[in-house]
């Protein structure tokens, strides 16, 4: 399920990998939100164009749309209690790096989107495909893609990224 | 040291900082440190260990100098046959030397390592991979000044008690044992602040940030910055005293410009600078 997106100026990384599923406190469908719906990835994930991490929406973020949106699906009911007892669902993580690589979104998405002649935001989550797979065809994420050393400094060397040591690892 | 200066011309890598030829750098970060104000106060020591993860050994592992401190106070008392009873110098006292990783424009450290876990970045840094690092310990025992310290134990988050693991700074990976570790120059803060900058397209101004020690002296006796930048305060310092890059030894005919580097002879070409006058006793 290697997806080649069609982004000028890119060339995606290649590799793929059997990630095990992840168990979600909520099976969150990304693929109801960003295909069916065409919710942008940065909707959701704020932080990625400005800072290291992409970031995990607030609850607030979800009863925005989910106090009129689909308000009788179990899964939205849960989400709901959740709301109303002050605790946020306890996502776990499916995209982890170790501790000693510093990874920039920010940086990856201005090379690849918004200093990226003729690159639409509106296709960001084909940028965001490169390394999480399409996850817009998923419903809980699951890790598609090695994110390894090797994964990493391909796409470096193809799309000119820097190759010294000490800007990824810290 | 990179594969690159490895297969190529060994002795213009080895020579190239006299001809100013590995100087043509983006950044080279470098230090001044005024040691007429240095009282030893040690602050820029724990900042140190604040900002970049140190283990905190204990004294039993301190004295078997299993230490891990990044940045120390060397104290030197003038001894009386040595002129300690000079009038003029007896209300001196000790005298203070912070030692932190030199960062070296020819260091000793980089040729040795045998997996290239230490080379210089294209800022001018010494730079040391911890997880390409095998622990050889070869650039430890080739580094004249000795800063470079070797994790003998497995120090995770959780062997900081509780809470005091919340001020682990995130930046920075905890380092396992096996590694040579040593001063960055607070390399996060550097790479925080070229970040910032190029997301606000414009170059890193200088006083824009500071390594932790600099940040904690109390009596600002160190200067940090980017030494290409002739405006910045570290290059006027070093301008002002005379010292110059890519020299093994500074000749003077002022006897009241101060500064020298610590074992300058050794053509290491360290960039760290010590104001202070050398006298023979």
């Amino acid at each position: 399920m290697d997806v080649q997106a069609e982004v000028p100026n890119a060339v995606p990384p290649v590799g793929e990998h059997k990630g095990d599923k992840v168990p979600q406190p909520i099976e969150f469908p990304h693929d109801i939100h960003a295909d069916k719906n065409g919710i942008n990835c940065m909707y959701c994930h704020t932080y990625a164009r400005r800072s290291k991490v992409a970031g995990i929406p607030p609850t607030s973020k979800c009863m925005g749309c989910h106090t009129v949106i689909a308000t009788d699906k179990p899964r939205i009911k849960q989400l709901t209690e959740y709301w109303e007892k002050h605790e946020p669902p306890q996502w776990n993580k499916v995209h982890d790096v170790p501790d000693f690589v510093h990874f920039t979104h920010e940086k990856h998405l201005r090379r690849f989107i918004f200093d990226n002649e003729g690159m639409d935001v509106s296709r960001a989550s084909e940028v965001c495909a490169f390394c999480h797979g399409d996850i817009k065809k998923m419903t809980v994420a699951n890790k598609v893609k090695p994110l390894n050393m090797g994964f990493c400094v391909r796409c470096h060397e193809k799309n000119g990224g820097p190759s010294d040591c000490w800007k990824c690892h810290k | 040291m990179s594969l690159k200066n490895l297969l190529g011309d060994w002795s213009k890598y080895r020579k190239g900082h006299e001809e100013g030829g590995f100087h043509k750098y983006e950044h080279m970060w470098g230090l001044a440190i005024d040691l007429n104000k240095c009282i030893g106060c040690n602050a820029c020591s724990v900042a140190c260990y604040a900002e970049n993860n140190l283990a905190v050994v204990g004294k039993d592992k301190m004295l078997s100098n299993q230490g891990m401190h990044w940045l120390r106070i060397e104290r030197y008392w003038d001894e009386p046959q040595l002129g300690g009873d000079d009038r003029d110098f007896q209300e001196r006292g000790a005298s203070f030397l912070p030692m932190m990783c030199q960062q070296c424009n020819a260091a000793t450290c980089e040729p040795v390592c045998p997996v290239a876990a230490t080379y210089h970045t294209p800022d001018g840094l010494n730079a040391q991979v911890y997880n390409r690092c095998i622990g050889s310990r070869y650039c430890s025992n080739n580094c004249p000044y000795r800063l470079r310290y070797f994790n003998f134990y497995s120090y995770y988050e959780s062997s900081w008690p509780a809470p005091l693991h919340m001020q682990l700074n995130p930046d920075l990976s905890v380092r396992d044992k096996g590694v040579m570790e040593k001063c960055t120059f607070c390399v996060q803060r550097i790479r925080t602040a070229k970040d910032t900058a190029r997301a606000e397209n414009r170059k890193v101004i200088d006083g824009e940030f500071n390594t932790a020690c600099a940040q904690s002296c109390p009596t600002k006796a160190i200067t940090f910055g980017d030494m290409l930048n002739p405006d910045s305060a570290v290059s006027k310092k070093w301008k002002a005293q005379q010292v110059e890059l890519g020299k093994a030894e500074q000749h003077k005919a002022n006897r009241d410009l101060r500064g020298y580097r610590v074992l300058e002879g050794l053509n290491t070409d360290p960039k760290v600078l010590y104001l202070e006058r050398v006298r023979e006793v």
